[in-house]
């Protein structure tokens, strides 16, 4: 305590016969502990310090402990006591998510669900072809009828006739898909329309083969021959027939 | 006592950096002045002789291991007395089964420590011997505050180092535990009920 304090405790201890019986028992007190504290460290002399104190430094230099060696983690600290209830609660976590999983398992919850195979008729996959066969066949009978009409326009005077650049590689073109449209339209059944396209490509074949300016006789010829085959009215007749069959 | 076979110019931070640099003289000569304390102080969570003892031994062990790491100015009495309180309570508590079935038997006025001087001198030490089995009836840091303050004579500065409280948590709680004692020692202060 302060002075200041001293002197304050001592004017209220004057005045207050209560705190005034208190002080006397309380001074007796810690008299009384320091005096057992006292005891205390006397009987410490029971103890031969200075053995216990080469037994402490002997422990210590026998390579017990060596400065800033000291261990901070060990697995073994894992299971320390204070860490228990954490690793309880982790075993415990995991059997029972294990338990959870083999149930689960059991059930078969966590098969995937085999997908559903698909399935379609016969009927229903020759409708497609035909379909596809129909589009590819009018698509071939359009150009092949642009083709040919412009033929027909650039026709001289003189009777020659010449086909556009664009015009003979899209000729070229037309060979090559119907390779792909002979077995489309033989499955399809579509013969009357195989028929027409095989004359269109027999044609174009004799236009691919004089590509640059065809003659008045050649162009007098492959114009007989669409004339004599009434090949722009069949590729007529069959685009509308092919078009109100749309499936 | 011991400290008179210290160096008296060799502070304690010097002889720590000796001990540190593997002076084995300079680490005995720690060990020697603050054994007891040591002693006194893990004895007072304990309340056994020989546990005390490996405490004791356990503490300075901790101490050379952390050596380096100690901050110069630091008050290092507080600081070894901290890791002594640490390591008393995880020896209580490892031990807690084999001593609860040591001490079922066993009174308090019965342990090795004080029996000797109590048996020496049973007028003087009466009322120390009903104080010191009221002791246990305290709470633990009353019971540590009481014990380091009159036994160990810290300073409630010292004390609240240790403890890692304020020193006006010390202050209270000393209170309070003087203010037990007294009203369970009244009888034998003297004091009308």
């Amino acid at each position: 305590m302060s002075e200041r304090d001293r002197e304050e405790f001592r004017r209220h201890i004057e005045t207050c016969p209560a705190c005034a019986d208190e002080v006397p028992a309380l001074e007796r007190l810690l008299e009384s502990a320091d005096s057992l504290g006292r005891e205390m460290k006397a009987a410490l002399t029971e103890i031969d310090w200075d053995s216990q104190a080469e037994k402490i430094v002997a422990a210590v230099w026998d390579g017990q402990a060596r400065p800033g060696k000291e261990k901070r983690f060990g697995w073994t600290g894992l299971f320390a006591p204070r860490l228990r209830p954490v690793l309880a609660g982790l075993v415990l976590g995991i059997l029972v998510g294990a338990a959870a999983m083999f149930m689960a398992h059991r059930r078969g919850l966590l098969e995937k669900p085999q997908a559903e195979p698909f399935f379609a008729s016969n009927e229903f996959l020759g409708r497609v072809d035909q379909e596809i066969a129909r589009r590819d066949t009018l698509d071939y009978l359009e150009k092949s009828q642009d083709i040919l009409l412009e033929l027909a326009q650039t026709q001289t005077e003189s009777g020659e006739c010449r086909l556009t650049e664009a015009a003979a590689a899209e000729t070229r073109a037309l060979l090559s898909k119907k390779k792909y449209l002979n077995p489309q339209l033989e499955e399809a059944r579509m013969l009357k329309a195989k028929d027409i396209c095989d004359q269109i490509e027999l044609l174009f074949t004799e236009l691919a083969q004089v590509s640059e300016g065809l003659t008045p006789a050649q162009c007098r010829g492959i114009q007989d021959m669409v004339e004599d085959k009434n090949i722009l009215l069949k590729i007529k007749l069959l685009k509308k027939e092919l078009q109100e069959s749309e499936v | 006592m011991e400290e008179q076979r210290i160096t008296p110019h060799e502070d304690i931070t010097a002889l720590l950096e000796k001990a540190g640099e593997g002076d084995r003289q300079a680490f005995k000569d720690i060990v020697r002045l603050h054994q007891q304390k040591v002693f006194l102080l893990a004895y007072s969570i304990l309340k056994n002789r020989e546990d005390a003892l490996d405490v004791v031994q356990e503490t300075f062990m901790r101490l050379y291991q952390k050596i380096d790491v100690y901050e110069k100015g630091r008050n290092f009495q507080a600081w070894l007395l901290q890791i002594a309180k640490n390591l008393s309570i995880d020896y209580y508590r490892k031990h807690r089964g084999r001593r609860r079935d040591m001490e079922a038997d066993q009174r308090i006025e019965d342990l090795p420590l004080a029996a000797a001087d109590y048996r020496s001198n049973p007028e003087s030490s009466e009322l120390g011997r009903v104080l010191a089995r009221n002791l246990e009836r305290l709470g633990e840091r009353q019971r540590l505050i009481f014990v380091m303050k009159h036994f160990n004579g810290l300073e409630y500065r010292e004390i609240a180092q240790v403890l890692g409280i304020s020193v006006g948590t010390v202050k209270s709680l000393h209170f309070k535990a003087v203010r037990n004692l007294k009203n369970w020692l009244s009888p034998q202060l003297g004091m009308q009920i």
